[in-house]
């Protein structure tokens, strides 16, 4: 009996080995390779540069930069802008779409297609739209009198256009999300709140929304640690710019390491940040269980 | 022995020499290059002809060109590989300190030297070989030579109603600017809306007196800033400690001078990269724009502007500051060697650098009417191309006093920081261009201050290049 245990803990070593293996290929390695990065002065551009272990100079220059704590307050900016209202969109649009209607299953792929879209295809789809002269957005615009605007070439809105962009691309995500959870919650309370007369509106709020509170937590959690690490969209519309109004933290570490060349600074921004976005997604969501258990009570 | 044995002998013989003089004629048959190029005139023209360098000397070239947001990164990777992928490489002359300092390209000194006569050595641009040069070693050899120049419509400065209109205006006659202070006059007398009237006839889109670079993007806009900061008397470095020292009176003027002329330039300005900016000239939206001359050949070519067909494009130099005259602010864009890549390697891209850059390949360009930005003085002396390129008797005479571009292995530091910092205050970010300036200066000093001040020193100070010693 103990032989055969043994003789199976074996054979689940070796079926687990390869993915361990992959795992510390791609992922434990070059984590382990970056923290080690991170105490160290290495410019790959400036091999006369001696590559010696500066202790913790690179985190404090981070942490004492004011472009770093500008692409900080930038990056949550556009968070809470794009996730706001990806929620409250993803939510109305899914209550839409799961009624019974005709070609609902039809429209409810249509609108997944931006989701499934490489990000950078995203980007340049947007950045034909937005093109300060040749963009279709300020043709159609000018039709009716209006702009041009310069989307992104003016510090007042290429943080919005960022946004807007996001917001197509993922709001399918959430819509998504609920249409599953609507779809599979019990028609019970609905036909009681029915009998009892109440609005929609009150069916909505009283009913609905509370059963669909941790799928949208959820949402949220997954989506809010995307969102922190949002470059793709902004490096094909606007690589940072203009001036800085749409340098994001990845947007920060990818000019640290790819444009000065500063790999180990690099590095110490990427712990940094993340860092910042655990503690941020813990207190975010102790914050909400514990709103959630007080409701409860 | 037979008769087919006899047959075969002879024909191996035969072989034999044939190959023989085959490897006389094309010692570097067979190798195979590859360069990392920009898309632009410099690479663009002479890329649809490797075919005919391949059929003289038996060197396969191909040519990968990428825009030049980006092409300084990948050309970092590749110089840092042990085993590149690329042997030639295209190279703008800011560059040659960082690589140069880097050990990435090959000494090309000796072999110019030894190629003097073949490549006409005699026959370059001084200023466009030192543009090349990093403490006197040739690391790069021109393949387009440039200078920072006015541009404008002459089609429209040339108008008597809009001469008469100008003087009325501002009390002087209308002409290529002067000073920096008649350029923006200029700028304002043509900024126009859709609909007015330009030299005579309604204008079909908005009409913008001045297209300059804003962008951050690549350091965009200090492609312009670094030029109006010479004019106007700036230097990059403290002569004594080697360290940033872009604050003073010039530079602050410079900068505020930029931002005077924003009113008259596209109100996407800080979009403004270098085809963009160009593009508002080329489809004759700009009355003018201080601009280098690597796409001053578009403007006279009716299949790439339409400024061509619609107007005339006029070239003359830069106009001056208070500061009054200064050296003109010239660039270059080489053709290096990877020094990673194998002897052989290196040798072929020699041959390729030669064929490429040659008087023979650089007049034809001339005459089909593509050429790039000339740096051979018998070009741009030549008066019957000069008539076909107005320019070019502007580049020459200009570049008899010429003062190179900023050269440093920092040379990425202070393109990002000032590329940022001035975005900002011509954005309206930053209050004062001094607070901008100072930003940007800390910024780069903060990581030249680990270095010894000879070593500082050495960095900002530029041997003449080697070649040029008789």
């Amino acid at each position: 009996m103990k032989h055969t245990v043994s003789r199976d803990r074996r054979i689940a070593l070796v079926f687990l080995l390869p993915a361990v293996v992959i795992l510390f290929v791609t992922t434990i390695y070059p984590m382990l390779y970056a923290l080690w990065l991170s105490f160290r002065s290495y410019d790959l551009s400036k091999p006369f540069i001696p590559r010696v272990f500066v202790g913790v100079a690179n985190y404090v220059e981070v942490l004492s930069s004011p472009a770093f704590l500008h692409a900080l307050l930038t990056t949550f900016k556009l968070m809470a802008m794009t996730l706001s209202v990806q929620v409250v969109l993803g939510v109305g649009i899914a209550l839409l779409v799961t009624q019974k209607l005709p070609g609902m299953a039809v429209v409810r792929t249509l609108l997944l297609i931006p989701m499934m879209i490489s990000p950078v295809i995203v980007g340049l789809v947007w950045l034909f739209l937005y093109f300060p002269e040749l963009g279709y957005l300020n043709y159609f615009l000018s039709l009716v009198g209006i702009g041009p605007v310069a989307w992104i070439t003016s510090t007042g809105w290429a943080l919005t256009a960022i946004a807007i962009a996001d917001i197509w691309q993922w709001t399918p995500f959430f819509m998504m999300g609920t249409a599953a959870a609507l779809q599979s919650l019990s028609p019970e309370p609905y036909e009681a709140a029915r009998i009892d007369g109440n609005s929609r509106f009150d069916v909505f709020r009283y009913i609905t929304l509370p059963q669909l509170k941790p799928v949208i937590i959820s949402l949220l959690f997954l989506r809010a640690i995307d969102a922190f690490k949002i470059y793709d969209i902004i490096f094909v519309l606007t690589k940072g710019g203009p001036a800085d109004a749409t340098e994001v933290i990845s947007l920060y570490i990818y000019r640290q390491s790819f444009t000065f060349w500063r790999m180990g600074v690099g590095a110490a921004a990427s712990f940094v940040s993340l860092i910042i976005i655990t503690v941020f997604i813990t207190f975010f969501f102790r914050s909400l269980q514990r709103s959630q258990a007080a409701l409860a009570r | 022995m037979g008769i087919w044995n006899k047959s075969t002998i002879a024909l191996g013989v035969a072989a034999l020499m044939s190959s023989s003089v085959w490897a006389q004629d094309k010692p570097f048959a067979g190798v195979e290059l590859k360069m990392l190029g920009i898309g632009d005139t410099s690479v663009t023209r002479v890329a649809p002809l490797v075919g005919e360098f391949e059929a003289l000397t038996g060197i396969k070239v191909q040519i990968d060109q990428l825009p030049y947001p980006g092409l300084i990164d990948k050309i970092i990777v590749e110089s840092s590989s042990d085993s590149p992928t690329y042997q030639l490489l295209w190279i703008d002359s800011p560059w040659v300190g960082l690589l140069g300092e880097a050990g990435a390209l090959e000494d090309l000194t000796s072999r110019a030297k030894r190629d003097a006569a073949e490549i006409g050595l005699d026959d370059i641009v001084p200023i466009q070989l030192q543009e090349n040069t990093w403490q006197g070693k040739l690391l790069a050899f021109p393949a387009s030579g440039m200078t920072w120049l006015q541009q404008y419509r002459a089609d429209l400065l040339e108008n008597p109603d809009e001469q008469a209109n100008f003087k009325k205006k501002y009390g002087y006659d209308l002409a290529p600017a002067k000073t920096w202070i008649q350029y923006r006059d200029i700028a304002e007398f043509f900024t126009r809306k859709k609909g007015d009237l330009a030299g005579g006839k309604p204008l079909e889109n908005d009409l913008y007196g001045v297209s300059q670079s804003y962008s951050r993007v690549q350091g965009a806009i200090t492609h312009d800033y670094f030029p109006f900061m010479r004019s106007f008397g700036g230097d990059y470095w403290d002569p004594k400690t080697g360290l940033c020292a872009m604050t003073g009176e010039p530079h602050i003027k410079a900068a505020e001078y930029m931002q005077s002329l924003i009113p008259f330039n596209p109100p996407d300005y800080l979009g403004l990269m270098w085809d963009i900016q160009s593009g508002f000239m080329e489809r004759g939206e700009a009355a003018e724009a201080a601009y280098w001359s690597v796409r001053s050949v578009r403007l006279t070519n009716p299949e790439e502007a339409v400024l061509a067909k619609i107007g005339k494009a006029g070239f003359a130099a830069n106009p001056e500051s208070d500061a009054g005259p200064q050296p003109t602010y010239t660039g270059t864009l080489g053709f290096a060697v990877n020094a990673k890549s194998q002897d052989k390697e290196k040798d072929a891209a020699w041959e390729f650098i030669k064929w490429a850059t040659s008087e023979k390949l650089m007049r034809r360009f001339a005459d089909e009417g593509k050429g790039v930005s000339q740096f051979r003085k018998s070009i741009l002396g030549d008066a019957k191309l000069q008539e076909k390129y107005p320019y070019y008797k502007v580049l020459l005479d200009s570049q008899v006093n010429a003062r190179r571009r900023i050269f440093h292995p920092f040379y990425q530091a202070v393109e990002e920081n000032f590329g940022v910092e001035l975005s900002k205050y011509m954005a309206g970010e930053t209050a004062t261009a001094k607070e901008a300036l100072t930003t940007a200066c800390n910024a780069v000093n903060t990581q030249l201050q680990m270095f010894s001040v000879e070593q500082r020193l050495r960095w900002i100070n530029d041997a003449p290049a080697e070649v040029l010693k008789k």
